[in-house]
């Protein structure tokens, strides 16, 4: 039996910003999660129309997966150490030895495959990180950030989940930070961090992302009829927009919330007061989302989805994507 | 958000929520899932809908049950093809009734592992049941 005894368990809004979060408290760095995601630059859209992965449009918002660690490298300074394999038995032995050394280790997964999510939550989703930092028997103690309690994972299910095939396929991913500067100063990370984010959503020269994914979304979304089998399908897909954008992850309304927060902390480090008003104006944007959420759901199970109902939609997330260019137009002007 | 907006009771599902606290803080609550707690029982009804469609199609003799598995899993061609390691030319024949009666057992073997369900059920088109009253999380 291994069980890291001094790796404190909590939960987190979101698994990557919450692993890595969770390695970094772990190595003696006192970073909240809301800090490290908006240093991480976490916050993101991008609306997909047709992709070869997904059988229907959908969105994102949040980053590419594997940046907030990225970025926490480049922007606080971590170092760490990663691993990928061809090999499950060579990615099981290394998994196991760096328990055995009493380290803590983040995994990429498929979230398919973890056998003590609930049934109905289980999709194929590549992107789903995790600390493990015991093993007892033939099963795994996971840390997983979306549970409110360590678990324990079948050896079999870990390796099926951590050498699934597939779109961004984990190919057995670890990592750790091996090097910290728990004293760094947050200032020019943070100011990094939202120079990154409002480029992100302001300036990216591609039309399905940021302020521009937004809009593609608000226009597109009421053509998604066309991809529907039948009315339940359509139903389930729009309720989908509900738990893409506050059940997988967020913190809710889509990270706004989590990234409103940040703002607050972020204001007295950087001495820009004009973060906090930022900082509200941000949490009634997320107010906004929600409502979208909320709509979308309603709609969905009354199966309400005539083009009226699908054009209100449509006009909810172009008010959405007016309130957040404006937005970021401003959060850019006050950090200059 | 509210603080006393964001509480939803719903243990089956616990969740984070970042909110605005009665001083003004914004920061985490530990909470239940909005839509788990109010429209859980709906996609349980659709996703069994959906299986009996699939299983009438089965019977026309229009689909297979790698097809069965793979819209029921929500996996596309290309997906598919990638997690199974099986050749596209090959995962297209064996989504049709004629071309599934050619698979190999290594081929079953394979769309198993990324369906997650075992060969016996794979054949049968059994899908594990969803029990929307599971309470692994709580």
């Amino acid at each position: 039996m291994t069980s890291i005894t001094t790796f404190q368990h909590k939960m987190g809004a979101h698994c990557e910003s919450g692993t890595v979060t969770a390695l970094l408290n772990h190595g003696g760095l006192n970073i909240t999660e809301p800090m490290l995601f908006g240093i991480s630059s976490g916050l993101f859209f991008g609306y997909f129309h047709k992709h070869k992965s997904f059988t229907f449009p959908t969105f994102i918002v949040r980053s590419r997966p594997g940046d907030m660690r990225k970025n926490s490298q480049k922007r606080l300074g971590v170092r760490y150490k990663t691993f990928s394999f061809r090999d499950p038995v060579k990615g099981t032995a290394v998994l196991d030895s760096l328990l055995e050394k009493q380290i803590p280790v983040a995994s990429q997964v498929d979230f398919f495959y973890l056998d003590y999510v609930p049934t109905w939550e289980r999709v194929h989703i590549n992107v789903h990180f995790m600390v493990i930092f015991g093993k007892e028997g033939d099963e795994y103690i996971i840390s997983d950030s979306y549970f409110p309690k360590p678990v324990k994972l079948p050896a079999e299910s870990l390796k099926r989940g951590r050498f699934a095939g597939g779109n961004m396929s984990p190919k057995g991913f670890l990592f750790y930070p091996v090097s910290i500067d728990t004293d760094i100063d947050l200032k020019e990370p943070i100011l990094k961090g939202i120079r990154k984010t409002c480029f992100n959503m302001l300036s990216l020269p591609v039309p399905f992302i940021g302020i521009k994914g937004i809009r593609m979304f608000a226009r597109k979304v009421t053509d998604w009829p066309k991809f529907a089998r039948d009315t339940e399908h359509l139903s389930h897909e729009i309720m989908k927009i509900n738990i893409l954008l506050e059940d997988q992850g967020t913190g809710g309304a889509g990270f706004r919330f989590m990234y409103a927060s940040f703002l607050q902390q972020a204001a007295p480090v950087i001495q820009k007061p004009d973060l906090l008003e930022l900082s509200e104006e941000m949490m009634l944007i997320g107010d906004k989302w929600r409502e979208i959420s909320l709509f979308a759901a309603r709609i969905g199970k009354n199966r309400d989805l005539g083009s009226d109902r699908l054009q209100e939609l449509s006009e909810q997330i172009m008010d959405r994507a007016d309130a957040e260019e404006q937005f970021f137009q401003k959060l850019k002007r006050t950090i200059r | 958000m509210k603080e006393q907006e964001g509480y939803v009771d719903c243990p089956e599902q616990q969740m984070i929520l970042y909110v605005e606290k009665d001083d003004g803080q914004y920061g985490p609550i530990q909470t239940g899932s909005f839509i788990t707690k109010h429209y859980l029982e709906d996609w349980a009804l659709k996703r069994n809908n959906l299986i009996k469609s699939l299983k009438d199609q089965l019977n026309r003799n229009e689909i297979s049950p790698i097809k069965f598995f793979m819209v029921l899993e929500d996996l596309t061609l290309s997906e598919l093809v990638s997690r199974s390691g099986i050749p596209s030319r090959r995962v297209k024949k064996h989504l049709t009734p004629a071309g599934y009666s050619s698979i190999t057992k290594e081929q079953l073997d394979r769309y198993s592992t990324v369906f997650n369900v075992d060969v016996e059920r794979l054949q049968r088109c059994d899908p594990e049941p969803v029990d929307v009253t599971d309470e692994r999380n709580l």
